[in-house]
């Protein structure tokens, strides 16, 4: 019987694509033989915008990247320049950070895991993950005023001080998140239909995954216990307590347990910085570069200067962002602009796994593995 | 009383707190005249056929998911439970624009992907409105100067409402809505195009 | 001692010079040698390719290659100068398979060529895109709008009367 080879085409507009993501299937019936995927639809030009905004004021930019996970795409940056420039920070405003970036990543694997079980099917896990996010994005705007889209952290510390009222709230939400994550175990991780749709499902061996460029929690599902909070420590982390969390089975049932181990040891670590926060400045005060623009108040200011000129010369600066290594490489040439900024995105370097991951796969199959992986279209296009 | 011999200048007319579903019915304005027929059991509604239309499309608004970027993440936190879009009649958004009479564009329309909004746009079946959620599809928001956005998706197609924001609030998303519905409620469907309805 | 003045032993022909970037060892090297000195790399345990990033200075393009090593917990930069007139470079897709789409990027938004790369498209933006963009002489002025073709595929073009409304 002759058979023909189809060439579908999961569109731009899909529910399950996670944003505007094309995948171009050669199929032989139901199986996927090759697939091809088409992004761009969201590029937006960032790079280039970064060449025509100062330091500060690219850093609104960075929060519409990954737009799940705000925080630490505007410290990975910051980060960047601080080490180009040489920057200071107090100690407070590293621990008000180090808050902001763990509770940052609960909130992302609750959106993960809720969009995950919706392409799957299950419609309870995104109700309870996004009201979870609510009480954690009203801590989010106590803080800094907005839900989403923080413009929080910046070149010499943080915008504001914690305010009245922020750390009971947020013991209560640590104390309340504890019991929740037992019950989506006990909802999800046990449950027959689940484990049969994702165990040996988008496999790849430990080799080929650092080969395709993954990073995060991603490869640490296939057995490679590489954390940069651990292996090259930044911020106040060699200070803090956690242990990098690390599954054996290369499959997708992996790398979801990962993500499960892994918002347990952010409580942990929220407990230890609201623990020993220390006292003392949100920004430092240093007298930098040249002076602010004319026409600035005489009293001291209370904010680090917002025009300033690093010397020249090149930084590659990464963290361990919720989705894998988020890096940023910024080139300054003496002026109040950089040069040139390119962004390392965790995101477009993970999803280059995903067409050797699915040969061999059905449709359904090629929705499961994609969305462990992670991705969010602000980041793969920038 | 003889029709003929009321003093119409000594009739007072007070306004009473609605007790009554009917009552209620009748401050809305939607129905213009409300006649009970109290022979008969039930109740007899009078109005216009564009007024009932016209309430009957503002209550079930089914929504078409095409969201795009950051402002996306704000719909669905607004279509979840703590602010619950479906009580205004948005139960489901369809995933299919065959089925659906209202298209959020949620997030940067880029060169590449404005011809497939296009075609979402003339997918959808009459009637059909156009919300228009965020900066960046208002106007291109804060990548105006970018060589690769789309300045405003109303360059595009037919806007109804702009809701400003970067993401808006789900309360700003909830009053964007609202006001969908008074226009409909209030011009029908035939104002797009100059008939008096 | 530092990967850096390792790779300048070995070849010392190749290196043009070391130094340090902002605690990171780095290595500018001639282009005509990047394949052999990247197998040897790669054999130094340099399994992580984190980014390939393109820059176009006025006068010359720079292509920067940054490395990490998983076992020995180890950075390294490599730096290549290409001529402005015509950039071109072998490609590394061979060794990492991420360079598969990082060069396809550099390829697509500052225009540098990748020799013996299998399939060198254009990936951010649309096939008929005019232009480098990251390029310092990109005309920003100029506006270019994507229609939908016959067969499903984007066509580019300046003019965009048959998409906007007004």
């Amino acid at each position: 019987m002759k058979t023909e080879e189809l060439l579908i085409n999961m569109g731009p507009v899909h529910p399950s694509t996670h944003g505007v993501l094309r995948f171009k299937l050669i199929m032989d019936g139901e199986i996927i033989k090759k697939c091809d995927i088409v992004m761009g639809y969201l590029h937006r030009g960032t790079e280039k915008l970064g060449e025509m905004k100062t330091y500060l004021q690219f850093v609104p930019y960075t929060d519409r990247l990954d737009y799940i996970s705000a925080f630490p795409n505007n410290y990975a940056y910051v980060k960047a320049v601080e080490e180009l420039a040489g920057i200071e920070v107090p100690l407070r405003a590293e621990y008000i950070r180090v808050l902001t970036l763990e509770l940052n990543r609960v909130v992302n694997h609750l959106v993960m895991l809720g969009s995950l079980l919706l392409d799957l099917g299950a419609s309870t896990m995104i109700m309870y993950g996004f009201r979870e996010r609510e009480n954690a994005l009203q801590l989010f705007e106590m803080l800094c005023g907005a839900r989403m889209t923080f413009n929080y952290i910046r070149p010499g510390g943080v915008r504001e001080d914690l305010p009245e009222g922020f750390m009971p709230k947020l013991n209560e939400f640590i104390k309340d998140m504890e019991y929740r994550i037992d019950d989506y175990e006990q909802l999800i991780s046990g449950n027959e239909i689940f484990m049969m749709r994702m165990k040996n499902i988008g496999v790849l061996s430990a080799k080929e995954a650092i080969s395709y460029g993954m990073t995060g929690p991603s490869l640490r599902g296939h057995g490679v216990n590489y954390d940069i909070r651990k292996v090259e420590p930044y911020s106040v982390y060699p200070d803090l307590d956690f242990r990098a969390c690390v599954r054996n089975e290369c499959d997708s049932f992996a790398r979801y347990m990962v993500r499960i181990d892994e918002m347990r040891e952010s409580l942990h670590i929220l407990r230890q910085v609201v623990d020993s926060m220390p006292e003392g400045k949100p920004t430092s005060q240093a007298k930098y570069g040249i002076a602010p623009m004319t026409g600035a108040p005489t009293a001291v200011s209370t904010y680090f200067p917002r025009i300033f000129t690093p010397p020249p010369g090149e930084v590659y600066s990464r963290i361990e962002a919720p989705k894998g290594e988020l890096g940023f490489y910024v080139v300054s040439d003496g002026t109040i602009k950089p040069y040139r900024i390119k962004i390392r995105s965790p995101s477009f370097c993970n999803l280059t796994a995903i067409p050797k991951m699915v040969e061999g796969l059905m449709i359904p199959d090629l929705i499961a593995a994609f969305g462990t992986i992670d991705v969010v279209l602000g980041d793969v296009d920038r | 009383m003889d029709p003929l011999t009321i003093d119409t200048t000594k009739i007072k007319i007070t306004k009473k707190k609605p007790v009554t579903a009917l009552d209620k019915l009748n401050d809305t304005g939607l129905i213009s005249t409300v006649l009970a027929a109290r022979e008969r059991e039930g109740l007899i509604l009078f109005s216009t056929i564009d007024q009932v239309f016209n309430w009957a499309r503002l209550s079930s608004l089914w929504p078409v998911t095409s969201g795009l970027a950051c402002c996306a993440i704000e719909m669905m936190a607004t279509a979840m439970a703590h602010h619950d879009v479906a009580r205004f009649g948005m139960e489901i958004f369809r995933a299919s624009p065959r089925q659906a009479d209202l298209m959020f564009v949620a997030g940067t329309v880029t060169k590449r992907m404005a011809p497939r909004v296009k075609q979402l746009y003339e997918m959808m079946a009459e009637p059909k409105w156009v919300i228009s959620v965020g900066s960046c599809a208002n106007t291109g928001g804060p990548y105006h100067d970018s060589y690769s956005v789309l300045k405003g998706v109303d360059l595009i197609i037919p806007v109804d409402v702009y809701i400003p924001g970067c993401p808006p609030r789900p309360e700003a998303w909830i009053y964007g809505i609202i006001q969908l519905r008074e226009k409909i409620k209030n011009k029908g469907y035939g104002a797009k195009w100059g008939l008096n309805k | 001692m530092n990967p850096a003045e390792e790779i300048k032993q070995l070849f010392p022909g190749s290196v043009v010079s070391t130094g340090i970037q902002t605690n990171k060892p780095l290595a500018i090297i001639k282009k005509e040698d990047l394949l052999i000195i990247a197998e040897k790399v790669k054999e130094m345990g340099f399994d992580n390719l984190s980014l390939i990033t393109g820059i176009d200075y006025r006068d010359r393009f720079e292509i920067i290659y940054n490395f990490f090593s998983y076992a020995k917990k180890q950075n390294l930069v490599l730096k290549v100068i290409l001529d402005h007139n015509n950039p071109e470079i072998d490609s590394l897709e061979s060794h990492w398979k991420v360079a598969d789409w990082l060069e396809r990027e550099t390829y697509d938004l500052v225009g540098i060529k990748f020799r013996g790369h299998p399939n060198l498209k254009r990936i951010l933006l649309p096939d008929g895109w005019i232009g480098h963009p990251l390029r310092k002489d990109y005309d920003m002025t100029v506006d270019q709008f994507v229609t939908i073709g016959e067969d499903g595929e984007d066509i580019v073009s300046t003019d965009g009367s048959n998409l906007l409304r007004r």
